[in-house]
């Protein structure tokens, strides 16, 4: 807390109880089930038996999701979430995970006052359970609006007062006042874990992360360092994958969750994203996409995806489907911090690729023709000598001179040290003499093809 | 072009101008005071561009130039608002309740709301509709790559998906000169079909859905919910509800089959968004000339198995819809003034036709009416126009009670003319420059950081029931097995799944309402679901002539270029205009659904669409007193805009940026 920077607040931000002592609220404005989200998440589990006694020490965590210089992506992203989903972790139906009660601007059942109300008496300690602030959107330096309205802001305070007497609380105020006693923050989308677009060049906002924004020394109630889920928009499962990492680890069942030194979960960033591509095989055999639409490696149009840490082409976008390269889009970096302005501009081959894509050229260049003639092999029955019976194309069944070398030294490669399967020895015959029946019938050319056996026959009569 | 004289231009109006000679005849209008003219039309016939209030008029040959004689033909005198009287009678009276709504949650990004509630009388006073975040986008993108505009405009709205990259596409192709190749445009359609098929289950289920569900039809009006309770929904053989009771309890939150269902089924096209586009939202497959999807056999056919899931759970939630309507009209008529606007509606259309998009502004009319759905402004519910170019022409921003400065000052106009040499206002967003000066909010000046885009001077709103509207009046849908615009309607027909093959029919409503733009954006998912599916039937098309290329090569050109993106998101109208010099960009300006719908008061006194529909809400739900009253029904009414802030709020164009609020005055009290 001490490290906050007092400045980015500024004067409308001094952190002072603006809820009267006496609990109860003066109005029902905004309260249309005339209870609130929370509450009615209680009366949902009740009645559908579930217990809410989990197999660990926690029962139940808060989750207040404010939204700073957002564009809601990263609420749309996790309302896509399959793995665990999300309806799930609001209702409190995986088993060992706690229920989540989200608190969350676009889900909620309450507006107005009676939703902020229960921001209020978290930063007061009134909730029931711990609660988490995961931020979405980047933080705008509020100090340049302190004569005006903020730049992000989330309701209005003191509540109840006439319209004309209420100050909009900027949503940077409430992570200052929230930060100190949350368990956890957690920030998601590139704009709240890197500054992203609002704090690119030229912006008019002096936007910047929740890291910045805590500075370095910001510790949770848990002893945490804020938490990066980055992308823009990030993949919705790397959100729930994570909280549930998390949550089951605090249970005590799962196993200790790994965060890089910028607090991105390991297991999810710590690869970049070309090397689990389903392209990647295009780049190291030097073959490149020259137009969009191609379906080569795209460095050359754009991709920064060697260098760029992101999980989407192994873990998809939404329910395994998709992915940005998968489906044939350049990765323009947008899970790293220095995303937009170290990528721009964007479909022009980044710099490094000339020499690394060059390189695979080379290399491919002898490679491919060798994996071609392997490959072109391997493409063939063993019984395919003179013919092959493929009604789809005039498949030639000879096969050059060189082919035959290659693949005999191939062979030989192939099996050293090891056995290549028939019965050639003496010793891999059957003891008793037994001969297997194609071979009583065709004899040494058992294994050809009908139609070959019957013209070798010809030629020996 | 900026030397010539104003009064000199002359217009020529594409290939409407034979149409125009014979139909177009000037009156003069004297119910509007604003208005200097006005262009009568044969509603019935060819629809010609109707300007009442702007000073365009035509000749008889069916050219339009500026009207002689004006000085200054774009001005205007501003009104002031007067919140006098009103504050006398809130100090007065007990009953006049200031309400206070911040945030207003389930919509999309960071809204708030003021009013002033009459609660005897039982209706608003007043009505302000404030964005309360404010980003600057626009900014950002000013001195940068043409190429980045695409992505960086993406993230303007995460909810929208891929519709600002699209719209930025567009743009930059009119401006580099370059167009996709078919299978790219059909690609773009098919994008953008699923992108609202999963936008509008969310917005139903998950944002509007919970005001009509048992929880709060019980706690506002519990006589209703007895009586719902008790009522047998009429087409519940299909969606399986028996009362509309069951529907309500069905739209519960996170317990209601319907709420979870809406929320799955959101995840259904985004599943075959991303096998095509790769992610969703911000998708990075959209690029200048096309997309830069690999497209596969299987890609199609993951796209027709969701397709098909969407098809029987769209057939159930269209009827669905319908019986909670009717069923809300049947129990109080006056729910029919629920968000009650007169119909003044705008879109630019989308979906282009592969054959007819080239991009070129001077051929904007033709392909924008060969359009899957077709642009159009309503008027008091009367098409008036469907001409991408005249929709252009009507645009101007208005920045009186928003925290900028008047960028007009020093009268130093950029562009007096459009591309054809047409009249362009002073306040289009292509001479628009943004001045941010943030102040405090005050109901009486400025209020918002939004603007207030106006067309023709007239209050118009967007939203996907602004483009099922214009594309079944203007009955200019391409022939196609399964969607048909009849004028009045359109008939949408659905193929058989599990459930029987059924036909939809959307009617232009007689009353315009919340309930109606529900109740239309249920129908678009059945229009959206037929324009998926009918995209992957011609993008077969397309792969079986072996035309698969999707996109085209292009260079960023370095002289001074214009382009404009006329295309929709989800809510509606979204335009991009753009302005390139020396290779990088000089002006960009967004204008989104949302920021004609959560518009300020213009300088005419005009409240915006959420403002005045509010005003024109009346207050039905139940209370004992006053500190009981929860505003359920002004929720209803702005909700069923589907306001989405983060397009409004993104940042309009100048050195700063903009958005957050939209507030109005819209003072019933106004003495």
């Amino acid at each position: 807390m001490s490290e906050m920077p007092e400045k980015y607040v500024g004067e409308a931000g001094s952190p002072k109880p603006h809820l009267s002592e006496t609990a109860g609220l003066p109005d029902q404005v905004g309260n249309v089930a005339r209870r609130s989200m929370e509450e009615l998440v209680e009366d949902i589990c009740a009645s559908q038996g579930k217990t809410q006694r989990s197999l660990g020490p926690l029962d139940k965590v808060y989750v207040f999701w404010l939204a700073g210089m957002s564009c809601d992506g990263c609420t749309v992203s996790v309302t896509g979430a399959t793995e665990p989903a999300l309806e799930d972790l609001l209702t409190g139906s995986l088993p060992g995970v706690p229920l989540v009660v989200l608190h969350h601007y676009v889900l909620q059942l309450e507006s107005g006052d009676h939703y902020i109300h229960t921001l209020e008496k978290a930063e007061q300690g009134k909730l029931d359970a711990p609660y988490v602030i995961v931020y979405e959107g980047s933080i705008a330096d509020e100090s340049l609006t302190v004569d005006g309205e903020p730049f992000a802001a989330e309701g209005s305070l003191p509540l109840w007062a006439p319209s004309e007497q209420r100050r909009r609380v900027a949503t940077a105020e409430w992570m200052k006042r929230l930060s100190p006693t949350a368990a956890a923050v957690i920030a998601i989308g590139t704009c709240a874990t890197w500054g992203g677009i609002p704090a690119s060049y030229g912006n008019v906002t002096g936007s910047m992360s929740v890291m910045d924004f805590l500075g370095k020394n910001y510790r949770s109630v848990l002893g945490l360092p804020v938490i990066n889920i980055p992308g823009c928009a990030p993949v919705g499962d790397n959100f729930t994958d994570a909280v549930q990492a998390i949550l089951l680890f605090l249970q005590g069942l799962g196993p200790l969750p790994e965060f890089d030194e910028l607090g991105r979960p390991a297991w999810q960033f710590s690869e970049t994203v070309h090397r689990h591509c389903v392209r990647a095989g295009y780049y190291e055999e030097g073959i490149f996409a020259k137009e969009f639409g191609d379906k080569e490696c795209l460095v050359e149009i754009g991709c920064w995806g060697p260098v760029v840490q992101c999980n989407i082409t192994e873990a998809g976008a939404i329910s395994h489907l998709g992915g940005c390269m998968n489906a044939g889009g350049p990765c323009i970096g947008c899970t790293m911090p220095g995303f937009p302005d170290k990528f721009s501009p964007f479909y022009k081959s980044p710099p490094g690729s000339l020499l690394s894509s060059n390189a695979s050229r080379l290399l491919g260049s002898i490679i491919r023709p060798l994996r071609r003639i392997s490959q072109r092999e391997r493409n063939r029955e063993i019984r395919w000598h003179e013919t092959v019976p493929s009604g789809w194309a005039m498949e030639k069944g000879d096969v050059s001179l060189t082919h035959k070398i290659l693949e005999f030294f191939y062979e030989a490669m192939q099996f050293q040290g090891a056995k290549k399967p028939g019965r050639e020895l003496p010793e891999e015959q059957f003891p008793s003499g037994y001969i297997t029946l194609p071979e009583q019938k065709y004899g040494k050319d058992f294994q050809l093809l009908p139609e070959d056996r019957a013209k070798k026959a010809e030629k020996r009569t | 072009m900026r030397g010539q004289s104003i009064s000199a231009l002359l217009l020529r109006q594409g290939n409407s101008e034979g149409q125009l000679g014979r139909d177009a005849q000037v009156n003069t209008n004297s119910k509007n005071a604003n208005s200097r003219m006005q262009v009568s039309c044969d509603k019935s016939e060819i629809i010609i561009m109707c300007f009442k209030n702007l000073p365009i008029e035509f000749d008889a040959q069916g050219v339009a130039h500026l009207k002689g004689g004006a000085i200054d033909p774009y001005g205007y005198q501003r009104r002031e608002i007067n919140r006098d009287k009103l504050k006398e009678m809130m100090a007065r009276n007990g009953h006049i309740k200031d309400v206070s709504i911040s945030p207003v949650t389930r919509v999309a990004g960071a809204l708030s709301f003021h009013a002033v509630a009459d609660l005897q009388e039982r209706k608003f006073l007043e009505a302000n509709s404030v964005a309360t975040i404010f980003r600057g986008y626009e900014v950002i993108l000013k001195g940068r790559d043409p190429r980045d505009a695409i992505y960086i405009s993406s993230r303007a709205c995460g909810v929208c998906g891929g519709v600002h990259s699209t719209a930025a596409c567009e743009a930059i192709e009119m401006a580099f000169g370059i167009s996709p190749p078919p299978l790219g445009t059909v690609l773009r359609n098919l994008a953008l079909a699923l992108d609202f098929l999963y936008d509008h289950p969310l917005h139903l289920f998950l944002l509007a859905g919970p005001d009509y569900s048992q929880v709060v039809v019980e706690a506002t009006n519990p006589a209703m919910w007895e009586k719902a309770k008790l009522t047998e929904a009429t087409n519940a053989e299909v969606h399986q509800h028996k009362t509309i009771g069951d529907i309500m309890k069905s739209l519960n939150p996170l317990s209601g089959g319907c709420y979870l269902d809406g929320l799955k089924m959101t995840r259904t096209p985004r599943e075959a968004y991303a096998v095509l586009f790769g992610k969703y939202p911000h998708p990075q497959t959209v690029v200048p000339g096309g997309m830069s999807s690999t497209v596969t056999i299987t890609d199609f056919n993951e796209v027709l198995t969701r397709l098909q899931k969407m098809l029987d759970w769209t057939k159930r939630m269209i009827l669905l819809w319908d019986d909670l309507t009717e069923f809300f009209y049947e129990f109080n008529p006056e729910y029919k003034k629920i968000g009650a606007l007169s119909p003044n509606l705008i879109d630019l259309g989308m979906w282009d036709d592969p054959d007819s998009y080239d991009a070129t502004y001077e051929r904007c009319n033709e392909w924008g009416e060969a359009r899957w759905a077709t642009p159009g402004v309503v008027i008091d519910g009367k098409l008036v126009t469907t001409k991408l170019q005249q929709i252009n022409l009507g645009l101007e921003e208005f920045v009186e009670h928003s925290y900028y400065e008047d960028w007009n000052q020093n009268g130093n106009q950029r562009y007096l003319t459009d591309p054809l040499g047409a009249p362009l206002s002073p306040n289009h967003p292509w001479n628009k420059e943004t001045m941010p000066k943030p102040s405090k909010e005050s109901w009486k000046d400025r209020y918002t950081w939004d603007t207030a885009p106006r067309w023709d001077r007239q209050v118009v709103e967007a939203g996907c029931y602004a483009r099922i509207w214009t594309t079944a009046a203007a009955g200019m849908m391409p022939k196609n097995d399964f969607l048909e615009a009849t004028g009045h309607s359109l008939k949408i027909h659905m193929p058989k799944t599990m459930l029987r093959e059924m036909d939809f029919e959307w009617k232009i409503p007689e009353v315009w309402n919340a309930f109606e733009r529900n109740r239309a954006r249920a129908y678009c998912m059945g229009y959206n679901l037929m324009i998926a599916y009918t995209m992957t039937l011609k993008a077969f098309d397309y792969l079986r002539k072996g035309e698969d290329k999707v996109s085209t090569k292009f260079e960023v050109p370095k002289g001074e270029r214009r382009g404009v993106g006329f295309w929709g998101a989800g809510r509606g109208f979204l335009s991009h205009h753009l302005v390139l010099d020396k290779g990088a960009i000089v002006n960009y300006q967004i204008v989104t659904p949302s920021t004609f719908n959560a518009s300020p008061k213009d300088p005419f006194g005009n409240p915006g669409p959420y403002e005045q529909a509010v005003l024109n809400t009346p207050i039905i739900e139940d209370f004992d007193k006053p500190e009981n009253f929860t505003g359920v029904d002004m929720l209803r009414a702005i909700r069923s805009f589907d306001p989405c802030m983060p397009c409004t709020t993104h940042i309009y164009g100048g050195e700063r940026e903009i958005i957050r609020e939209v507030n109005t005055c819209a003072c019933g009290a106004e003495g």
